[in-house]
């Protein structure tokens, strides 16, 4: 499959192009979706055949502050005409946040044939490609899913105990204003706030967007290594990524795992508004 | 509404933007942002003889969420005095963009109301001072 020009991600087959994709726009066995942080983008348009992932509705469970289970996965799979060998194309807006997010939880529940858009939906306008909004169908499928690896996805638990551990880093992605404390939540999210300003002890700043371009591409190999590299986070090390629930932070989960081939991260989803909010739980500033 | 319906509504005020454009000859005109979303909105009022807002525009930049709400909010104060326009409620305003949608950036669905209590309180201030400067006496 073609990939971006960049041969040196340690995955660059993980990464299409916008060109990619509108030559494969009618592939039977290739399926996009859309994921979005701005509700409103695909109704307004989206690349033809593309289907809409409704995060706040198609794969949390808000009772439990979970993800859709195996079951319900399987079902949204076959609900969007996805069977196990479909190849599926993400992307989105925001520099593929959502985008990115949506392929970290496939790959929990064990979909092989995933890729990202590079550059996302702004790439794709930029160049002022096809867009519609005929939404389509499929038919249903039937479809199959892993239980849940977890090994990609950590526990407050689990961060908390190992808080001395050498070997372990952690990647605050979030603002700088929220990692020092200054802003108790994300700039106009204020609902995603948390009880406390700071970040967990030994969490090392770097912004998730640092990773991209302004075009909304991937930074390369080189410079991502250069990025990551002078905060320490290397190969080696097991290292964990949050921001305030999860979502900014599996970017920075693939970009490490994707297109650096770190074999060890994992992402902390309950983040910042947990651990923020737990009694006792150790900050700093 | 359920969520669907919610987007198809919002839809409808971003593509179809209601009373968008400067507006001649207005009582007040202010600017406000949200630097997270880039959003830049102002709003643009007219007042008639009677006190009641005749002409409200607005114009500007923004994500989905803040235009659609600006372009809904210009229709929603259209005919209500200054008062009525002090007194309106945020949370009114979110229940009825579509809470389950616009909850999610609150800020930008607040930011054309929030500016145009901004303006009209401004507005009124300055009003009241006309009418009753200080040291005068009735």
């Amino acid at each position: 499959m073609s990939g971006t020009a960049n041969s040196t991600y340690a995955h660059p087959e993980v990464l299409v192009d916008t060109s990619w994709v509108a030559e494969h726009l009618n592939d039977p066995q290739i399926r996009l979706i859309e994921a979005d942080e701005d509700v409103l983008l695909y109704e307004i348009g989206h690349i033809p055949g593309a289907v809409k992932l409704d995060w706040h509705v198609d794969v949390q469970d808000k009772i439990t502050r979970d993800f859709v289970d195996q079951q319900g996965f399987e079902q949204l799979m076959s609900r969007w005409g996805i069977d196990n060998d479909t190849t599926i194309v993400l992307y989105g807006d925001k520099n593929n946040w959502y985008a990115c997010y949506s392929y970290w939880l496939f790959t929990m529940y064990g979909h092989k044939n995933l890729r990202v858009m590079n550059g996302g939906r702004t790439k794709w306008e930029n160049e002022k490609r096809e867009a519609t909004k005929t939404v389509p169908s499929y038919a249903p499928t039937s479809y199959h899913a892993q239980p849940a690896d977890e090994s990609i996805r950590a526990f407050r638990d689990d961060v908390a105990s190992n808080l001395r551990n050498p070997a372990r880093r952690l990647i605050d992605v979030r603002s700088p204003q929220e990692y020092s404390g200054e802003l108790l939540h994300m700039v106009n999210y204020p609902q995603e706030g948390a009880q406390r300003g700071g970040h967990i002890p030994g969490a090392k700043s770097i912004p998730w967007g640092t990773a991209a371009n302004t075009d909304g591409t991937f930074k390369s190999a080189e410079e991502l290594r250069q990025i990551y590299g002078s905060k320490d986070i290397t190969p080696d090390k097991d290292v964990v990524t949050y921001c305030r629930i999860g979502e900014r932070s599996a970017h920075t989960w693939f970009v490490l795992t994707e297109l650096l081939g770190f074999p060890r991260v994992r992402n902390y989803d309950g983040s910042w508004t947990e651990w923020g909010n737990v009694v006792r739980a150790p900050i700093e500033k | 509404m359920d969520r669907q319906e919610a987007i198809d509504f919002l839809l409808d005020h971003y593509e179809n933007p209601r009373n968008f454009g400067p507006l001649e000859g207005s009582d007040i005109t202010m600017s406000g942002g949200n630097p997270g979303c880039a959003d830049m909105i102002t709003m643009h009022v007219r007042f008639g003889q009677d006190g009641k807002a005749e002409m409200v525009n607005w114009e500007g930049e923004g994500c989905t969420i803040s235009r659609a709400a600006a372009s809904y909010v210009s229709e929603m104060v259209s005919g209500m005095s200054a008062e009525e326009i002090e007194a309106m409620s945020f949370e009114d305003l979110i229940e009825e963009l579509g809470r389950e949608l616009v909850m999610t950036r609150p800020t930008c669905a607040t930011l054309a109301l929030g500016t145009l209590k901004r303006g009209v309180h401004e507005y009124d201030m300055k009003q009241k001072a006309h009418h009753h400067p200080e040291g005068s006496h009735e």
